[in-house]
């Protein structure tokens, strides 16, 4: 996997490349299946009405995936193998929302000469209602 | 499995290890569901997220949660490029269980190892369980 930001040309307050996905039922089932998580609140619409979630969500898991893209997208396998990520699902993702995953570098520090790469990074609904927020590290 | 109640998990509880292959076909099912990934599968590199459902999945084959029960934060750390093809083994355990007014959480801990016995990913999951 390419790296596509080199350390020499990263800055603190850089955007990272978005990933932008529109989540349908059919995406959410097609996840139950490859992961096996066929909890309910996800892939049975009966079910879940009667939940206070009032219909079915998207797994975590999945639109955490969405963010490791925009990390993958910026770093590669540096991200793969060097990444770390620590995040807070705020809001459900649904059927039908198109959620936006984006990013930004915080700082960059250097510590006995590993470069580590502090960013933040956020999933927002079409109406901007943030889903998953967190940070992510890299080490460059 | 019954669903095990929130009451039944005691912490410190480890779950028996467990282990799953990374096939091209796991893997490919798992990029069509997540869209626009496809540069794993050109790579022969299984996605980083990809090892965490699949180890929490294992994980889940020996302890169930009730429905609706729905994932309240997530840390994980990749440590090792994993390539389409390895076996992972996994391992985890109940962390810590916090009562907090209505809500019941439960913080895992998971870990993946591949065949070379090397620590390919950790993290720590926690789930929000409705009460019963």
């Amino acid at each position: 996997m390419d790296q596509k930001l080199k350390l020499s040309e990263i800055h603190q307050g850089d955007s990272l490349p978005s990933v932008v996905k529109h989540v349908t039922q059919k995406d959410i089932n097609l996840y139950a299946e490859a992961s096996g998580d066929f909890n309910p609140i996800h892939v049975d619409e009966a079910f879940a009405a009667q939940t206070p979630l009032g219909g079915t969500i998207a797994h975590g898991m999945l639109i955490l995936a969405y963010m490791s893209e925009v990390m993958t997208e910026a770093f590669g396998d540096r991200w793969l193998e060097r990444g770390k990520l620590s995040v807070r699902f705020k809001a459900p993702a649904r059927p039908q929302d198109t959620i936006t995953a984006r990013g930004k570098i915080d700082s960059i520090e250097d510590k006995e000469g590993v470069a580590y790469v502090n960013c933040s990074l956020e999933c927002c609904n079409q109406k901007g209602e943030t889903v998953i927020v967190g940070g992510a590290v890299v080490k460059l | 499995m019954p669903p095990t109640s929130f009451e039944q998990l005691a912490v410190g509880y480890e779950f028996p290890p467990t282990s799953y292959q990374l096939t091209e076909t796991v893997i490919s099912k798992y990029v069509e569901a997540v869209g626009g990934q496809q540069d794993f599968l050109k790579s022969g590199v299984v996605p980083p997220l990809a090892i965490a459902a699949y180890a929490m999945d294992a994980l889940a084959k020996s302890f169930s949660v009730p429905p609706g029960s729905i994932h309240a934060s997530q840390e994980l750390e990749f440590l090792k490029v994993v390539p389409i093809g390895s076996t992972i083994s996994c391992g985890g355990k109940i962390a810590q269980k916090v009562e907090r007014g209505r809500l019941n959480l439960v913080v895992l801990e998971i870990n993946a190892i591949n065949q070379d016995k090397e620590k390919v990913l950790t993290g720590k999951a926690t789930i929000a369980i409705p009460q019963m």
